[in-house]
């Protein structure tokens, strides 16, 4: 469906629709929103660290609550809705039915997020994203620690319900003709991140809860001065955050499924194989939560235990990077924008996930627990191949939503830009935690070695910011400016894209 | 022959058994936990960056050998086709 | 599987991925082994090590010799001898960090870890939070301070 190229709709009606494709170009416009917003967050914070003492930033409580809005906002405000714009654009044209299985759930479960994005960005609390207690119950200054907690739990429903609309669209509404195995990996990547949704949320909630009730002084669960455990808020904060994990990830993996083959002119090495290590994945990654703990006295069995559960979430990932490397083996490869983002994601992803293993060896937590080497090694996933995977997908839907094409040297730019930045960042951030700097600090004694790496990480962000500022323009100029794309094959690769954009909006 | 393969496993296994939990420190003699866990590092580093190294020469060379232009890029099998 | 995946079935050889998933699951058994055993050697405390104990608050270390006598901010210890640190935290989690000794574990109120070291060189160390505490947590600093044996 080509939005607004021949036929322009006034903006209430695609605000009101409940179509699928509608409600995905809200997630898509919002999820890009507050991707700017954050981006704008990180700046902030790497030039507070470019030099020792105070450079734009007052004082470190504005400095706690950018990194916790910050994170927050990319997690729940970026990452999880631009999957969801991606899933509603094309979950229900894989499956072959007219709509989401619930399409008035579709539009509620959107138009949660503004309102709790609302609640976060106004508040602007400084608990990091972890809201550890005791500190966010005895000390976190309210209203915005509150705040947070309402914004965290309306985004929290806002997740299942999508998720419940995704596991019923793949598995009742899917064509008969087509059996659940050959539905393609994309859709794959939603039912299974949806599923890990539906288990491992719930325990979060339940959290969010009891940190309210404790903040109100009326319960004590995570309150040590009656009785409570903060170290069992940790368990119950990792066992949703840790699945929450491959929930992220998944969906850009399945990104990468879509555009590698489309890009390499063949099929997918093994559909059975990406489809066997998504189920692995939604499986076992439920046994690694705690490696999130090890530094909080936790005994030598334990640490053991989720030692190996994390090791055995690796082969399910090898296993993809393995079916993308065996998919261009052999093919004849356009390097069009999104075919470079899903191939620099690929290789990011691979050092992303040998810094994971790394942390999961117990000894080595004693070096890098809660110091710059674990920031690296989350961006190089969130950023690395979580943002790598979508903005390659954006682009590769931006014929489908725009009907016109973006400007593709702009876009070749973008990627160049933003692969140098991100190794500058993260790959120096690994290091930098190697000499011993802690995370989440507003200001550092001026040890030389630290001075230069914050200040190659900052340089890096802001290759990261341009090229961030490029995309925004090419985006906007594009969509109202850009040449018309063919829309048989804008990219011009033959084959059969999941694009049907003479699809009838009843809306419309 | 089973026999003696098996019996060497046993052997090998009992003898890396007895290595592990043979080691205790000596009176007046501490362990430097510095030492121990830097080596664990660098010996992990050391296989994760040979094998990064190959990873990311694969994707090099995939990339230059599979582009488009290259001289001799043939159109694959599935082209034409509905696929 | 077979029938699930229906006519989808692959045109090639799958053996190239099961070595592959065979390296792949080598490896990450000689990682588990290896971490395992190194673990397994720096847990172990010396019987003789003298005991510290280290409390943390926003935001500074206290600590407490076996012989009672307290530092705030500092601490004394000798090269060639053991230390055991009995960590707590009176208001919210901190995480005790020498990072040159490699010695870090959370300060949990309610809660007493250990971890133990022993110091080689003399000199001076830093000592800082690794847990975010609040306001002051990027300065919740001090100086380990290793002697020679007088």
């Amino acid at each position: 469906m080509v939005l607004e190229l021949h036929k322009p709709r006034p903006i209430w009606q695609i605000m009101f629709s409940t179509h699928h494709t509608d409600v995905g170009l809200l997630y898509l416009i919002m999820s890009l929103g507050f991707l700017f917003l954050g981006g704008a967050l990180a700046l902030a914070i790497r030039a507070e660290l470019f030099f020792p003492g105070s450079q734009i930033i007052a004082d470190s409580m504005t400095f706690n609550r950018i990194f916790t809005v910050h994170g927050t906002t990319l997690i729940f405000l970026f990452i999880l809705p631009s999957a969801s714009a991606v899933g509603n654009y094309f979950v229900p044209i894989m499956v072959r039915y007219k709509d989401m299985a619930y399409p008035k759930l579709n539009a509620i479960a959107f138009w949660m997020i503004p309102p709790g994005g609302a609640l976060i960005w106004l508040g602007f609390a400084d608990f990091t994203w972890y809201a550890t207690p005791p500190y966010s119950i005895i000390s976190a200054p309210g209203p915005a620690a509150d705040m947070w907690i309402f914004g965290l739990k309306i985004l929290g429903v806002s997740s299942i319900l999508g998720a419940i609309n995704f596991v019923v669209t793949i598995m009742k509404c899917k064509h008969p003709d087509m059996s659940l195995g050959q539905v393609p990996l994309l859709a794959w990547s939603f039912l299974s991140s949806s599923l890990i949704i539906l288990v491992a949320l719930p325990t979060f909630a339940a959290a969010l809860l009891m940190l309210l009730t404790d903040r109100l002084g009326v319960s004590g669960f995570f309150n040590p001065a009656l009785g409570g455990d903060p170290i069992a808020y940790a368990h119950l904060f990792w066992f949703t955050f840790h699945p929450e994990v491959y929930v992220l990830v998944i969906p850009a993996i399945g990104m990468m499924y879509e555009i590698i083959p489309r890009f390499s002119r063949k099929p997918i090495f093994s559909h059975a194989s990406g489809l066997a290590a998504f189920i692995i994945l939604a499986i076992v990654g439920f046994s690694s939560w705690a490696h999130h703990m090890y530094a909080t006295g936790m005994s030598f069995t334990e640490k053991t235990v989720f030692m190996v559960g994390t090791l055995a979430a690796v082969p399910a990932s090898a296993m993809h990077v393995f079916n993308f490397l065996a998919t261009m083996w052999g093919g004849r490869i356009r390097f069009s924008t999104p075919m470079m983002w899903a191939v620099g994601g690929i290789a990011l992803f691979f050092s992303a996930g040998a810094g994971g293993v790394v942390n999961s060896a117990m000894p080595l937590d004693f070096v890098t627990h809660d110091s710059y080497w674990v920031v690296g090694h989350f961006h190089l996933f969130v950023m690395g191949t979580i943002a790598f995977g979508t903005i390659g997908y954006v682009y590769y839907m931006f014929p489908y939503v725009t009907g016109r094409m973006y400007h593709e040297v702009l876009g070749k730019i973008h990627f160049v830009l933003a692969m140098i930045g991100t190794v500058m960042v993260f790959f120096t951030q690994h290091i930098l935690g190697l000499y011993g700097m802690p995370r989440r600090i507003y200001d550092y004694p001026p040890i030389p070695e630290w001075i230069t790496m914050n200040q190659i990480a900052t340089i890096g962000a802001m290759l990261i910011g341009i090229s961030m500022a490029i995309w925004l323009g090419n985006m906007i100029y594009s969509s109202a400016k850009g040449p018309e794309a063919n829309m048989e094959d804008p990219f011009g690769l033959g084959g059969r894209y999941y694009y049907p954009h003479t699809q009838k909006n009843p809306h419309h | 022959m089973r026999y003696i393969v098996g019996t060497f496993v046993v052997m090998t296994v009992m003898f890396t058994v007895n290595v592990v939990f043979a080691a205790t420190a000596e009176p007046g003699e501490y362990l430097d936990r510095r030492v121990e866990i830097w080596n664990l590092f660098f010996r992990m580093m050391v296989v994760a960056i040979t094998i990064g190294a190959v990873v990311s020469g694969t994707i090099i060379w995939l990339i230059w050998r599979f582009r488009e232009s290259h001289p001799n890029a043939k159109p694959t099998k599935y082209e034409g086709t509905d696929w | 599987m077979r029938g699930l995946i229906g006519n989808m079935s692959d045109e090639h050889s799958s053996w190239p991925e099961w070595v592959y998933i065979g390296v792949v699951v080598a490896l990450l058994c000689w990682v588990g082994a290896e971490a395992w055993n190194v673990e397994r050697l720096v847990e172990h405390v010396p019987e003789d090590a003298e005991i510290i104990k280290v409390v943390g608050q926003q935001w500074f270390w206290t600590f407490e010799h076996e012989d009672g006598t307290k530092e705030v901010g500092e601490l004394h210890l000798e090269t060639g001898k053991a230390y055991k640190f009995e960590i707590t935290s009176t208001d919210v989690n901190h995480s005790f960090n020498i990072h040159d000794y490699v010695v870090l574990l959370d300060a949990v109120p309610g809660r007493i870890n250990t971890v133990w070291f022993s110091p080689t060189e003399a000199g001076e160390y830093d000592i800082q939070c690794r847990e975010y505490c609040g306001l002051i947590h990027y300065n919740m600093r001090g100086t380990l301070y290793v002697e020679d044996p007088s």
